[in-house]
């Protein structure tokens, strides 16, 4: 059911959750912790989803948690081992439990997000900015085209490198420098490419009646009662945690 | 109407004209093929067709626009589609129904209006039901047709197609040529450029254009029946075509649209046959 959420909802969500990880002690860790977990099975992801989006930073995390527990002044933990403090310990717990609940909470979002949801919703959250004459509207086609082109720019990559290799290149051997010179021969021909199809694209856009400024779209965001609710549930539970003192 | 008066372009002044004294006129609905040799200007006066270029000299009107006139650019743009040569190039949404509603965005019109003409342009082409599935993992020839459905999407009255079979199995080709042929039987102009003498028998009308002129211009029959003509120009038409249409101007009830050396094989084979029964000596004679 999150899935069909309105991004913008998402979106804000997101946001808020974010700025209360980052001030919580460890009672309103705990009760955020619960709250993402409630979230996650709201949107049906497995613990492998949630494991998938964290165990690329595993090593982060570690980091993290050694560096404060190791260089943290105060009240030593054991008194054979002075450098480890009691002080040290809980900071270095409650960051990473930040980090990890940031992540969790992104992945949450584009977890059950399309891309082109995203791109939509950020559009319609930022039309205020025409105030300051940023325009929404190009932002989002800039985003959504960047988007569009990664799997198409990536199978010309593969394609240019595999003409290489056929012809003989090797981009395996050889010194750090040789294959950072090897790549970039590659990355220049890309490049090209890229500016020949950038000009293509620009005619077709305009062939078929782009302007720069508002359009419309196939699928106009409209909040519903499930919006409502999640954006005022967690609206409350976040002014409840920054009320709150225990 | 599309009226070409006396085109001349060049990409700078210094330059060589790329186009030069270009006459010619489109009807509505016909079906116009614009074929030559690589590199003779038939993309760069395509482009000219919806404003893309402006002549250096001499004038595009379309149903009384001069593409010159600024004012009429999104009248223009809306009047003339444009299906260029590669489709990954032309394509902008992440998924099927997001690249068509593009255009329709772009004319600003209401989310269900939008709705519509996706609906209708994916069954025009006969990729319904394609509506979620992302662009890029689609085959040649079904990006292809979301291409030409997203500028159906437009509801043009003309329709350009720069190249539109390039790179594609001969299934494939069929399946782009029955579309366009569709098109223009619902009342669209088709423009169709190609240096491809096989794809030029659907069409009403042919515009021969060698080094940046018209070099021949008339009916199909007309153009097809100049076999020397285009021989010289590097435009001979292939032997099936040609033994085909041979067949065709001898009175011989043999389709038109025969491309390969098989499909002609079975063609005559099927001709013989049924020529066999009341009719025996006038078949052999006539084949």
């Amino acid at each position: 059911m999150v899935h069909r959420l309105d991004p913008r909802v998402k979106i804000l969500a997101t946001l808020v959750l974010s700025m209360t990880i980052l001030q919580a002690d460890p009672a309103k860790a705990a009760l955020l912790s619960v709250f993402l977990l409630g979230g996650a099975l709201l949107s049906r992801l497995s613990w492998r989803d949630v494991a998938a989006a964290l165990r690329p930073l595993v090593f982060f995390f570690c980091l993290l948690f050694l560096l404060h527990l190791f260089f943290t002044d105060g009240r030593p933990l054991f008194p054979a081992l002075p450098v480890v403090t009691m002080e040290g310990l809980s900071r270095g717990l409650i960051t990473t439990w930040q980090f990890m609940a940031l992540v969790v909470c992104a992945a949450l979002l584009t977890m059950t997000t399309t891309p082109s949801e995203l791109v939509s919703g950020i559009e319609r959250l930022l039309r205020p900015l025409r105030a300051v004459r940023i325009s929404s509207y190009d932002l989002a086609i800039m985003v959504s085209l960047a988007l569009r082109f990664v799997p198409t720019l990536l199978l010309e990559f593969h394609r240019l490198r595999e003409a290489q290799l056929s012809r003989g290149a090797n981009f395996r051997e050889g010194t750090v420098m040789e294959r950072l010179r090897k790549m970039s021969s590659l990355a220049s021909v890309l490049v090209i490419q890229t500016f020949q199809r950038a000009d293509d694209l620009v005619q077709a856009m305009e062939g078929r009646g782009y302007e720069r400024g508002p359009r419309t779209y196939l699928k106009e965001l409209k909040m519903g009662t499930a919006d409502y609710t999640v954006m005022i549930t967690t609206l409350g539970f976040a002014a409840a945690l920054c009320t709150l003192s225990i | 109407m599309i009226r070409i008066k006396n085109l001349e372009f060049r990409y700078s002044a210094e330059a060589p004209p790329v186009l030069q004294s270009v006459d010619a006129q489109i009807e509505d609905g016909q079906y116009a093929a614009l074929i030559g040799p690589n590199g003779c200007g038939k993309t760069t006066l395509a482009k000219h067709l919806n404003g893309l270029l402006i002549p250096t000299s001499g004038d595009v009107w379309v149903d009384g626009m001069n593409t010159k006139d600024p004012s009429s650019l999104r009248d223009l743009r809306r009047a003339v589609g444009m299906v260029f040569q590669n489709p990954d190039n032309q394509i902008v949404g992440m998924t099927v129904e997001e690249d068509l509603s593009f255009g329709p965005g772009n004319l600003r019109l209401p989310a269900a209006e939008i709705g519509r003409r996706v609906e209708e342009a994916l069954h025009t082409v006969g990729i319904a039901g394609y509506e979620k599935r992302p662009t890029h993992t689609l085959s040649g020839c079904e990006k292809r047709l979301v291409a030409i459905a997203g500028v159906l999407a437009m509801q043009p009255r003309y329709l350009v197609f720069d190249e539109p079979t390039s790179f594609l199995d001969p299934a494939g080709k069929r399946r782009i040529l029955n579309v366009i042929r569709k098109l223009n039987e619902s009342g669209i102009a088709i423009i169709h450029v190609t240096h491809d003498m096989d794809e030029i028998i659907e069409s009403d009308r042919v515009l021969v254009m060698t080094e940046g002129r018209i070099s021949l211009a008339g009916t199909t029959g007309d153009v097809l029946g100049r076999v020397e003509e285009l021989k010289v120009m590097g435009l001979g038409p292939p032997q099936v075509t040609e033994l085909m249409w041979r067949l065709r101007q001898s009175g011989q009830d043999v389709q038109e649209t025969i491309l390969t050396i098989d499909e002609a094989v079975k063609e005559i084979s099927s001709l013989i046959l049924r020529k066999s029964g009341p009719e025996r000596n006038s078949a052999r004679s006539g084949v």
